[in-house]
């Protein structure tokens, strides 16, 4: 760590808030080491650090609450983290608007209790909402279960406060719902990873709280028969707010009895979630599906990571994309391709969508994990898709991609980035195409 | 800039005889979009009927480094479609082939030049829609929705023309033809189809769209409520968000426009009303019907004079048949106006309507007001006698007091119609310098050269790609009338 950057950097956020040595232990990733930890307390300050390391060609790691912070290729310079936690406050919710405009490093689960004492709520449910960040989740376009009805970042982030590579303070969007005065930068920045600025604080579109809200389950013998439940659901006049769909080992992580479960959420007032309940009822039935089961609220935050619970220690995390129409499909053939190397696989899929994570275990078999992740890809784009390593460890990041091929399109993205950060100071490495 | 015969011939090659206008008079009929303040007519008109020529096209133009200026239907707001540096103009209206409806996965691909409702028309009858329905639906183009990412009525619950794109398949400034997302969710990457909507052309050319289409409601509910004024016309819009709801379209009229629709549609809206709210529900019955009880009582419980719900789709189609035919219905109001398409937080819609009310005041001019009161989207039409350059003089005033006061409120000049050369004076009102030097160098990625569109949607078009000069837009001599 270069000593004179060290100086500026405690002169800029304070010494209390620059972390090095022993206590950055909580900071390293994949085994490596940051240079240091560094907490702005304003948007000033973030806009000095940034400058501060830039000059001194050091990358900077915008840093949430760290629950994505293994995603990604590793970055090919260690550098320094730039945390966002003393920037959380809450800064404006006007109940009458609709909207709300929160500080990066407040998590999502902070955002919502207080928009929900007022009757409102950000309609985005990612993992972790306990620690995930409102940069982190944005930066990453992390989603959950009822991205199905409500769609994700980009649907409901109406405005954006970035410190870009040169330190400037750059706003896209507003605070209104409709605006289309200029780019659309906030769209940029939704899961550019930290590759293109620090991401301050962000406006979303809000909700009102619905009246009432449920969970279901139906289960089923085989997965694609819950896979022809989920296309008569999305044919039928039924608009549910997740539509889930779980394989045996991935239900049975949410105990709900191990074999291949749809799970269907609804919102709404309660006579029209009961008259959807019963059209469920009577759609699953000659399909091969149980009986319509209720869930407890606790279920929803955890069937976005039902697939990652489903092992205490897997080998690997993909998400793979396709078609709505081939998840079941490709969910079978995923697992059965995990099964033929010996090794037990969980999948679970936000199904009406078209997004699933797997999870693989390595014992007792350790090898055979790299070419069953080189499979799933190959059938995530049979299925009109793409895949992305989500987690692994090091080694196989080295033997399987973390991303997919973006195609042509990589080189234009490959040139946004080098135009709008050409020191290639923020997170060198870690994104699609070498970004 | 007159071209050279070498590359109208070159550019004849590719599209034909019949897919170019050379003669002046041909030209002319290019010469504006609906914004007719503004006016450019290009030296060469292109019609392509493939992506293929419109990459040749592109190629053509940077190898001569020819200004390129992009049409669909020509329906824009916003001087969009017109060429204040000449150059070549490539119009889309050959381009409206439907490429593919893959109901399966709810999305269907279409060519640029498609009219927005014949897609719709296309898939009703399996029961689905494209739900970006701007006014100008029956005529206005996707690839021209797309540029500017157009709203609509609807777009309170369903979102704008974005929140529907799935893929882009574009020509850069680089004379690249390239995909952009696609049916998949979630493409690697970033989110260069979000980035690309709403660029007006200054990126690239579009040469296919896929798009979400939506499965049509099972119920829709139409609710027509009429009020002594826009004040609490507007309290009651506050008053249904606070509730919990969002009707799928939320609209104003006031009292002008309320006679003058009454005069063309025979509309049937309540003649001695100040104002007329239009709330429209859908989703499943049970919930239609009884969102439908509870926005009538508030509407009653904010002092509604009276408030009556559409019995069938035929009374239906009338009451929307006067708010889609508004801008029209102003011809009996004024024989000229100026149309704003500016944006407050919906909380201050009270606010903004007694301020507008003020500045028509001190103008000497009637204000009349049709809009999404639901997200706060305002579109003021300033009426002024044309004959009268005074009268003029004072719209153009009473039009930036209302744009400075909007942003003043926490809005935006422009919520639905772009920026064009119209509005690309005051983006400086919104952004500021550093946000407008990032659009700069964002745009330059995709046209270094600068020939996309210029003089569209930034302050001013610099020349090298890099710094922001605040300018004026360039606008040939006579522009304004």
């Amino acid at each position: 760590m270069d000593p004179a950057l060290l100086d500026r950097l405690r002169a800029s956020v304070g010494v209390a808030h620059v972390l090095t040595g022993v206590d950055l232990s909580p900071y390293v990733v994949e085994g490596r080491t940051p240079k240091a930890a560094v907490f702005p307390g304003s948007l000033e300050e973030v806009a000095a650090v940034v400058r501060h390391a830039g000059a001194a060609g050091a990358p900077i790691l915008p840093w949430g609450g760290g629950t994505g912070a293994g995603v990604g290729a590793p970055t090919a310079r260690t550098g320094i983290v730039l945390g966002l936690s003393r920037l959380r406050r809450l800064v404006e919710h006007e109940p009458g608007d609709l909207t709300a405009t929160v500080e990066a490093g407040m998590t999502i689960e902070g955002l919502q209790t207080a928009l929900r004492a007022r009757g409102q709520w950000l309609s985005l449910d990612p993992p972790d909402a306990g620690r995930a960040t409102v940069g982190g989740v944005l930066a990453t376009n992390a989603s959950g279960p009822r991205r199905h009805l409500y769609g994700t970042a980009r649907d409901l982030l109406i405005g954006v406060t970035v410190v870009t590579a040169d330190g400037s303070v750059v706003r896209g969007g507003g605070k209104v719902v409709k605006n289309v005065a200029g780019y659309d930068l906030p769209k940029l920045f939704i899961g550019s990873y930290g590759t293109l600025g620090v991401i301050l604080d962000a406006t979303f579109k809000l909700r009102p709280v619905a009246d009432e809200e449920r969970l279901v389950a139906v289960a089923f013998e085989r997965v694609q028969d819950a896979g022809a439940a989920v296309r008569a659901v999305m044919a039928s006049d039924l608009i549910p707010s997740a539509l889930d769909l779980l394989d045996g080992p991935a239900s049975a992580a949410l105990a709900l009895g191990g074999t291949p479960t749809l799970v269907v959420g609804f919102d709404g007032l309660a006579e029209q979630i009961e008259w959807q309940l019963a059209e469920l009822a009577g759609l699953v039935k000659p399909l091969g599906g149980g009986e319509v089961t209720a869930l407890p609220a606790g279920t929803w935050p955890r069937l976005a990571c039902a697939a990652r619970d489903a092992f205490d220690a897997p080998a690997a995390v993909m998400v793979l994309s396709v078609l709505p129409t081939r998840v079941a499909d490709t969910m079978a053939r995923g697992a059965a391709a995990a099964r033929a190397r010996g090794l037990p696989s969980a999948w679970a899929a936000h199904a009406g969508v078209g997004t699933m994570t797997a999870a693989l275990v390595a014992e007792p078999e350790p090898g055979g994990v790299g070419a069953t992740l080189t499979e799933w890809r190959a059938l995530a784009r049979e299925g009109g898709g793409h895949a992305t390593l989500l987690w692994a460890p090091l080694a196989m990041k080295s033997q399987v991609p973390v991303w997919d091929d973006p195609g042509p399109a990589g080189r234009l993205m490959q040139r946004i980035k080098a135009q709008l950060d050409p020191g290639n100071v923020f997170n060198p490495g870690r994104f699609v195409a070498g970004i | 800039m007159a071209l050279s015969a070498q590359v109208v011939s070159a550019l004849a090659a590719i599209v034909g005889e019949t897919g170019i206008v050379v003669s002046p008079e041909g030209r002319m009929t290019y010469e504006c979009d609906m914004h007719t303040f503004y006016k450019g007519a290009p030296d060469v008109v292109v019609l392509p009927t493939s992506a293929e020529q419109v990459e040749a096209i592109v190629g053509v133009c940077r190898a001569h480094r020819v200004p390129i200026v992009p049409r669909g239907s020509g329906t824009g707001l916003i001087g969009g479609a017109m060429a204040p540096a000449g150059g070549v103009m490539v119009s889309m209206t050959r381009m409206n082939a439907i490429l593919e409806i893959d109901l399966a996965s709810r999305c269907a691909t279409v060519q640029p030049g498609l009219i927005n409702l014949w897609l719709t028309r296309a898939v009703a009858g399996r029961g689905w829609f494209f739900a970006p329905d701007p006014s100008s639906q029956m005529v206005s183009s996707i690839g021209g929705n797309v540029s500017t990412n157009a709203g609509g009525p609807h777009c309170l619950k369903y979102g704008i023309t974005t929140n529907h794109v799935l893929g882009l398949e574009i020509v850069t400034g680089r004379g690249e033809r390239l995909r952009l997302g696609g049916k998949a969710p979630d493409p690697p990457g970033y989110d260069l189809v979000g980035t690309a909507v709403g660029a007006e052309g200054t990126f690239g050319l579009v040469t296919a769209v896929t798009v979400r289409l939506l499965h049509a409601p099972e119920a829709v509910k139409t609710v027509l409520a009429a009020f002594r004024s826009v004040v609490e016309a507007s309290q009651t819009v506050s008053a249904i968000i606070a509730a919990g709801m969002i009707p799928a379209a939320l609209e104003m009229l006031d009292a002008a426009m309320i006679g003058a629709i009454n005069a063309g549609t025979g509309a049937g809206y309540p003649a001695d009303a100040g104002a007329v709210l239009l709330i429209e529900l859908d989703g499943p019955r049970a919930e239609v019907e009884a969102q439908g009880v509870r926005a009538a009582a508030l509407c009653r419980e904010h002092g509604a004079l009276s408030v009556s719900v559409a019995r069938d789709e035929a009374e239906r189609a009338l009451l929307w048949k006067g708010r889609k035919e508004a801008a029209g219905a102003v011809g009996r109001l004024t024989a000229a106006y100026l149309l704003q398409d500016a944006v407050v937080p919906r909380s201050k819609l009270p606010d903004i309507m007694r301020e507008m009310a003020a500045i028509g005041e001190r103008q000497g001019l009637l204000i009349a007001n049709v809009f999404h009161a639901g997200d706060g989207n305002l579109h003021p039409i300033i009426c002024y006698d044309d004959r009268d350059p005074a009268q003029l003089a004072r719209a153009k005033e009473a039009n930036e007091s209302l744009l400075r006061a909007c942003i003043a409120l926490g809005g935006s000049v422009t919520g639905e119609h772009g920026v064009g050369v119209d509005k690309a004076k005051n983006l400086p009102l919104q952004y500021g310098e550093a946000d407008l030097n990032f659009m700069y160098r964002l745009r330059g990625v995709f046209d270094p050269r600068g020939l996309m569109n210029p003089g569209k949607l930034l302050p001013s078009h610099p020349a090298c790609g890099e710094g922001f000069r605040p300018a004026r837009p360039v606008l040939p001599e006579g522009a304004w009338v």
